[in-house]
């Protein structure tokens, strides 16, 4: 297992390298830098004083230096300065960090907790009444876009109780309870789309597994439902389910952009969109760069996984 | 009870718990609105060239904090001078001063409005050639150095890029305002003189723009960019990068009694919707300035009748950048057809929804001061009562010039990729299809868009334009002098500018106020930069806050030291 953990960590290394090369040359490739994105908020631009700025920022430097030195401020732990704020990249970024993961976690959470009960309960009452209903529940969800259900949210509350969430970001230790309500309702919306897919794939794994001669020998040996479903026939059918809140997760740390917009949560996302607009390379670099890791690591910890829900998966040697 | 059924019943508790947990926290009371009251504006002591200390109708009270919005985050942090986005000048101005500034009591901008701030009294002399102030004593930058002339000199200094400038700034948007100014002279540490070149009566009123606060000598104008050491009403608190902007009272303000609030904060909400939703459920208190269309504030009125909405010119005009230089709006007669095909009042209705009013390169009567009149408007390329007939003409001289519907000439407008300038560009575009222009619509990211318009990288362009100050000299030199990096059309004529630098010397109001007439008749049958509308913004706040009168411009009222919180 440390060996396979071990060879796991050197590939997502390497991984980690091309992407930066991936991510350093896509940047580029966008027309415009910060230098036109400072003019345009002066209304006009000057060659030679962008000459200038390019000069100052190190814009101006051959791209495989930019890079390089890029590479080993990441290695040293100075992620370099913010060209629109002026500031230590990590000052930016750190705060941003907490936010976009509790509600990545807590609307995976909420996928979880929705989308696998509503998942068995539709296997299990396979075409019936309430198997129907729970499809329906399932397909609206997967068809309503997050950031309009945030939006419709929003409005509602406004209308219905002329209130919202706050409108900035309140820490646990604040205030708990306004926290809670800030998180939950993004959560809700976010972990509501999810929950739609991993209810689908809960069910379809289930009505797979539950077709298996073993769990016709237990229904055959007298085994209670609550016995056949949970400990027989879930546990074979979670691998997929795994697979899929892994990757949701994964998704949620880049894809939240629009629902912390709709809700005002100052997370990694929604500041990797406005980073990107005004090419603030430093920002988009570590921001991806951020993302990246998230992803290797839950894969990783899915792989992981597999080897508790089934112990015929071993790793290594 | 078997482990589905559970299951089911635990994914029901969780929901309503969500519900528990939401409910408590919005029952709070919508805010309740005191009786509105017939006016708010209060009679102030007018002493010309003096300090003014306003009588209310109402007595202020003193506290509160003002919750407002923004639609985007700092730019450049603090550094006003390097930036020209009110984005930038609404949030920054409680935090400096200028030697003089627009009465904030008053909604119409003048010379005669004009009140002074690090400045206690001035005085034209030479002949409108020598400007001198006689600035306060006792004032304090908020890092507690005191305040004196060298502040002064040291700031227009950098702004006009002096020869022996201490400083420079990275990007300098107005420093044509300055080009006139021959040198800052400072006789002893509380008096500053303007000598200039010539006669220039229009540099009090560009000095008295949100554009012009007086940086501090003994800062490097680099650290605007992060922080706030200025001498306003309210000092700097935190920045939260992407969420907030908060200011504190200044208690060492050298306006005694002022301000009232205890503090400001300016909340960042990219979304449209939400900041309508904050606005509505009374999480702010107002509006941002030129975000309100006539549609949004009909929607908050309806949802919260006692919204207090004010309209008022934001000083910001669509209109049409051609490129001389190019074919073929090199050709005066295209040009032209251009400007008589645009229907401007059916613009103003199909875009705006009636939220904007015709004028020519100056605010219009009633919204500004130096605009021409409906009358005079009538007479204009594009302005005609008729637009069947404008159209008429234009296609007359659209064949005049070899082309017509049947044999329309092929050209690309551009318009910055965002949705005020797409809208109006593809009314345009349907405009210009019925005279013989065939245009398609290129969107232009940001990150490109003054770039390729200062480059002349277009044939047509759709585009925005904000004035500082409702004044001739601003608005001409950047946007129509020769070879100004904001005049984008390109546009030169030796005649015109004769005539911008003619008004500007004009001491005579009546005699300048006919001259700028003449101006603007010019620039319209140039079809120099076609003016579509003015836009009017809808500005909406919660009757609890008092005297935020918004002026003919958005960029000159966002000091904040008179405004006070009836909550």
């Amino acid at each position: 297992m440390k060996t396979y953990v071990a060879q796991r960590l050197v590939i997502a290394l390497l991984t980690l390298l091309g992407m930066s090369m991936v991510i350093f040359t896509l940047l580029r490739l966008a027309p415009g830098d910060i230098v036109d994105i400072l003019f345009s908020t002066a209304g006009f631009v000057s060659p030679s004083e962008k000459q200038a700025i390019m000069k100052e920022l190190g814009i101006d430097r051959p791209y495989w230096v930019q890079y390089l030195d890029w590479l080993r401020q990441i290695v040293t732990g100075d992620l370099g300065k913010s060209y629109r704020y002026d500031q230590p990249a990590w000052q930016i970024i750190r705060p941003l960090v907490p936010v976009t993961l509790e509600l990545a976690a807590l609307s995976t959470l909420f996928a979880v907790l929705i989308g696998v009960p509503a998942g068995v309960v539709s296997a299990v009452r396979q075409d019936t009444t309430l198997d129907y209903v729970l499809r329906v529940f399932s397909l609206a969800g997967l068809s309503m876009p997050a950031f309009w259900l945030g939006m419709v949210i929003i409005l509602g509350l406004v209308t219905w109780f002329a209130w919202i969430p706050p409108l900035t970001y309140v820490g646990p230790t604040e205030d708990f309870k306004l926290h809670a309500v800030q998180f939950l309702l993004p959560a809700l919306a976010v972990g509501y789309r999810s929950s739609a897919l991993i209810m689908r794939i809960t069910r379809s794994s289930l009505l797979e597994v539950m077709r298996e001669d073993y769990i016709r020998t237990a229904w055959a040996k007298g085994q209670t439902e609550r016995v056949v479903i949970w400990r027989h026939a879930l546990k074979n059918a979670l691998l997929p389910v795994v697979t899929v809140i892994g990757i949701e997760f994964a998704f949620l740390i880049g894809g939240l952009v629009v629902t912390e917009t709709v809700f005002n949560l100052p997370g990694v996302a929604r500041f990797l969109v406005q980073a990107i607009l005004w090419r603030d390379y430093p920002i988009v670099q570590n921001l991806v760069m951020f993302i990246a890791i998230v992803v290797i690591l839950s894969n990783l910890l899915v792989d992981m996984l597999y080897g508790v829900l089934d112990p015929r998966v071993r790793y290594g040697g | 009870m078997s482990r589905v059924r559970f299951a089911l019943c635990s994914t029901v508790v969780i929901v309503l718990g969500a519900v528990t947990l939401i409910a408590p926290a919005t029952s709070q009371t919508p805010p309740t609105s005191p009786t509105p009251q017939p006016s708010q504006t209060p009679q102030a002591s007018q002493t010309p060239q003096a300090s003014q200390t306003p009588q209310a109708s109402q007595t202020p009270k003193s506290g509160g904090v003002l919750n407002m919005m923004l639609r985007e985050d700092l730019s450049q942090g603090f550094a006003i001078h390097e930036t020209s986005t009110i984005s930038s000048v609404w949030p920054v101005m409680p935090c400096l001063s200028n030697l003089v500034l627009f009465d904030p009591l008053k909604k119409t901008e003048s010379v005669d409005t004009i009140i002074g701030e690090l400045a206690e009294k001035w005085s034209w002399q030479d002949n409108y050639r020598n400007l001198v102030f006689f600035l306060r004593k006792g004032v304090k930058w908020h890092d507690g150095q005191p305040f004196t002339s060298k502040d002064v000199k040291f700031t227009f200094d950098v702004l006009r890029e002096a020869a022996d400038a201490p400083a420079k700034l990275r990007i300098n948007p107005r420093k044509d305002w300055y080009a006139n100014v021959e040198a800052i002279e400072t006789p002893d540490t509380h008096t500053a003189v303007f000598r200039l070149k010539k006669p220039q009566p229009s540099l009090l009123l560009m000095l008295a723009s949100g554009y012009t606060p007086v940086y501090a000598a003994h800062l490097s104008p680099a650290n605007y960019r992060t922080t706030c050491v200025g001498t306003g009403p309210f000092k700097l608190k935190e920045w939260r990068k992407g969420e907030y902007v908060e200011f504190v009272k200044n208690p060492d303000y050298f306006v005694k009694g002022r301000p009232y609030l205890a503090g400001l904060k300016y909340f960042v909400i990219v979304e449209r919707g939400t900041r309508q939703a904050a606005m509505q459920a009374g999480k702010l208190d107002v509006t941002f300035p030129g975000e309100t269309t006539k549609t949004a504030a009909e929607q908050l009125k309806k949802a919260v009748p006692q919204l207090v909405v004010t309209p008022y010119s934001q000083n910001v005009t669509d209109n049409i950048i051609m490129n001389v230089k190019k074919p073929p709006f090199d050709n005066p007669k295209i040009r032209l057809a251009v400007s008589h095909a645009i229907d401007r009042r059916a613009l103003i209705q199909a875009v705006h929804q009636g939220g904007a009013v015709v004028g020519a390169a100056l605010a219009p009567k009633p919204w500004g001061f130096w605009g021409l009149a409906e009358k005079d408007l009538v007479g204009l390329p594009g302005y005609g009562a008729k637009p069947a007939d404008e159209k008429a003409l234009a296609r007359k001289l659209m064949a005049e010039a070899g082309f017509s519907p049947e044999k329309p000439i092929k050209v690309e407008i551009v318009t910055r990729a965002i949705a005020i300038y797409v809208d109006m560009a593809s009314f345009v575009i349907n405009e210009l299809k019925q005279i013989g222009i065939d245009a398609t619509l290129k969107q232009i990211e940001t990150a490109q868009w003054h770039a390729t318009a200062t480059r002349g990288d277009y044939q047509i362009g759709a585009n925005l334009t904000g004035i500082g100050p409702d004044d001739p000299d601003a608005n001409y030199y950047e946007n129509y002098a020769c070879g100004s990096p904001r005049n984008y059309s390109q546009y030169c004529n030796e005649e015109v500018m004769k005539m911008f630098d003619a008004q500007s010397q004009e001491l005579d109001p009546k005699k300048r106020l006919a001259l700028n007439v003449a101006i603007q008749k010019k620039l319209e049958a140039d079809a120099a930069r076609p003016i579509l509308d003015w836009k009017i913004d809808f500005f909406t706040v919660w009757p609890h806050v008092k005297n935020l009168i918004p002026h003919q411009s958005i960029y000159n009222f966002g000091r904040m030291q008179e405004v006070w919180s009836d909550k």
